[in-house]
């Protein structure tokens, strides 16, 4: 360990030369501070954004295989009879809808298919018109069982008006835009006619604002019978959609579906390809934002440990004549290094904790109306943890070459020299 | 016969500068006994620091052989030189070099210091009275800059004592201060050599503090005088 006399000269060092302690100080903690800040702030902010983009989407979307068209030259491969291939007039055949039918059988693996799936929901999904008095608007029907599908998207916190989880076949949930552009309040009555013609009536049941466009405006609820029956899905549903505890992890939990399950299987980060590139841009500029700092800082505490030593060059020369090591000597000015780091740190995280805690209190008004936090802050234990480590490191390997450089000081040269 | 506290034993120092070789010892033999007080005379160049700095283990001789308190010291490795010269060697160079972070006491300690804080607490006393004995007890907390020249090769002297050494290497001592400093501190090494029973090897351009030695070395183009080339040489007594 530290011998006495290493930590007593080391102190004294830091205590009589203030100002450049100060300095090194400084250094430390404002780049402490940026590490903090950077991370996060650009860390909150990708989350804002992937929680603006995924919260109203599945994390994981399973949806029926897509038909893969096969080639005339290729039926023999498969080991299909083209002795009575004919090619004549070309027809247009019905296009078939993809459904899943079997669903019920599917929905427990799915439930159970990784411990990281939060919630299924079978969904039913399909354009339908909405009509009432004179008014009509093409909207997407998305026909769901309310418990399940409120762990896709929170419409049961969000709602203004109604219910949500509860409601029964006849009912209808919508947005606070579509209600107040058809002047609907609850229990008014409205009609839905179905792609084929199929009209049903329903009331209104629940009036919510989640935040997301693409929710708020345009999509109505119902049952998942109901969504079948006017959809004219008989018992089928469109797809099912799966939230996970980790949305970072979608991409790997839906690799690790696509062999167990028939189905085409995508995680929203193919679904949203720019987003997470973008995403990915972001955080590798913050990277290397915050290797700069770090370099940076650990220039600076080399440098002032520099002129240390020069400053010192006589005494250290004394000291090895005395008798000290050169380990000695180069645990000195190391354990500076770390001293003035770790001070730094001191610091630096209260006042990078202050800075986020002053920004997390800014509120400003969105263009929706709704007054919000610009800034999504969540201060990090870890984070300062590692903030403060990452900086001692950098006190360490910075302070590193000088230290040497005080061991190889020749008591012989400075005796000579003076 | 007192055992001696440094041998030198057919002693030689060469510098290698790439291919150029510079002599700059040759066949230097003399012994120094407890409580002696020798000085090293000589000219600018004539090696009588390499000759200091090879006895006070700061360096290797490239010949011969060097014994303190008659253990082989001449090839030992830097660490065990420089826990030799901490354990039983002092050193008091031309300028003082104290530390100006630390008082004066803690100075004078500081050899102390590096052989633990027990150590250091247990000869506090003992350094105190010695700070005191040269008129220094009134500084005792007081920083370096603050003081005179004098004052602080006096406090540099007492460093010099601190582990209780075998023998205090003194490069030029008196060689940055005033006539009168310079007479203080040099009657100040007497005194201490005689009380303590240190041996004390000064090197000086001053004459008349070499006379006052028990034992004058004196030393041109890296000979002792007297000592034919070739021929291991001996000391030449001052009186």
């Amino acid at each position: 360990m530290l011998s006495y006399f290493i930590r007593s000269v080391a102190f004294r060092h830091l205590r009589y030369s203030v100002s450049q302690s100060l300095l090194t100080i400084g250094v430390v903690a404002i780049s402490v501070l940026l590490i903090i800040y950077l991370r996060t702030i650009i860390g909150g902010t990708q989350q804002r954004i992937t929680q603006n983009t995924t919260g109203a989407i599945p994390h994981i979307t399973v949806e029926p295989p897509e038909r893969t068209p096969v080639g005339a030259w290729q039926l023999s491969s498969l080991g299909l009879d083209t002795d009575n291939l004919y090619v004549g007039e070309v027809v247009n055949l019905p296009k078939a809808r993809e459904v899943i039918e079997d669903w019920r059988l599917w929905l427990p693996s799915l439930d159970a298919v990784d411990p990281e799936v939060a919630t299924v929901s079978p969904i039913v999904t399909g354009q339908a018109f909405m009509n009432r008095g004179s008014r009509r608007q093409s909207v997407r029907v998305t026909g769901v069982i309310p418990e399940r599908h409120n762990g896709i998207v929170e419409i049961e916190k969000n709602l203004d008006a109604g219910r949500f989880i509860g409601m029964v076949s006849g009912d209808v949930v919508l947005g606070q835009k579509l209600a107040r552009d058809f002047g609907l309040k609850l229990r008014d009555k409205v009609r839905l006619v179905g792609p084929e013609g199929l009209t049903l009536n329903f009331s209104v049941a629940g009036i919510y604002t989640t935040g997301f466009g693409q929710v708020d405006d345009g999509q109505v609820f119902v049952t998942l019978r109901d969504g079948q029956s006017l959809l004219e899905l008989g018992g089928s549903i469109s797809s099912f959609g799966i939230k996970l505890t980790d949305l970072y992890d979608a991409e790997n939990v839906a690799r690790r579906m696509v062999p167990v399950f028939p189905f085409k299987v995508q995680s929203w980060v193919v679904q949203n390809p720019n987003l997470f590139r973008t995403l990915d841009a972001q955080g590798q500029t913050r990277d290397l934002i915050l290797i700069m700092t770090t370099i940076a800082s650990g220039f600076g505490i080399g440098s002032i440990l520099v002129m240390v030593v020069t400053s010192k060059y006589r005494e250290i020369g004394i000291l090895k004549a005395m008798g000290a090591t050169p380990g000695e000597i180069q645990s000195i000015f190391v354990l500076e290094g770390l001293l003035l780091a770790f001070i730094g740190c001191l610091v630096g995280v209260p006042l990078g904790v202050l800075l986020l805690k002053g920004l997390a209190a800014i509120r400003s008004v969105g263009p929706d109306g709704r007054v919000d936090a610009p800034f999504l802050i969540e201060i990090d234990p870890m984070l300062l943890l590692g903030a403060s480590l990452v900086a001692m490191a950098t006190g360490a390997v910075a302070s590193w070459f000088p230290a040497r450089k005080a061991g190889q000081v020749d008591p012989m040269q400075v005796i000579r020299g003076s | 016969m007192a055992q001696p506290v440094v041998e030198l034993d057919r002693v030689g120092k060469t510098y290698y500068n790439g291919d150029v070789e510079t002599p700059v010892l040759f066949d230097i033999s003399f012994s120094i006994v407890p409580g002696e007080f020798v000085a090293i005379v000589g000219g600018s160049g004539s090696g009588k620091t390499t000759l200091l700095n090879l006895m006070g283990l700061l360096d290797r001789p490239t010949a011969g052989v060097i014994r303190v308190e008659s253990q082989e010291v001449s090839q030992l490795d830097e660490l065990s030189r420089a826990k030799a010269r901490r354990d039983r060697l002092g050193f008091i160079f031309q300028f003082h070099y104290l530390l100006p972070e630390f008082t004066v006491l803690e100075n004078a300690l500081m050899p102390c210091r590096m052989r633990g804080r027990e150590f250091e607490k247990s000869q506090e006393p003992r350094m105190r009275e010695l700070l005191r004995a040269v008129g220094l007890e009134d500084k005792l907390k007081v920083r370096p800059p603050q003081l005179s020249g004098g004052q602080q090769q006096r406090a540099a002297v007492v460093r010099s004592l601190a582990n209780e050494p075998a023998v205090v290497f003194a490069d030029e001592p008196t060689g940055n201060l005033d006539s009168k400093s310079g007479r203080l501190v040099f009657d100040l090494m007497k005194r201490l050599s005689r009380e303590s029973g240190t041996a004390f090897v000064m090197v000086t351009h001053d004459d008349n503090f070499a006379l006052e030695a028990d034992r004058v070395i004196r030393i041109r183009d890296g000979r002792l005088v007297g000592a034919p080339a070739g021929v291991p040489s001996g000391a030449i007594p001052s009186r």
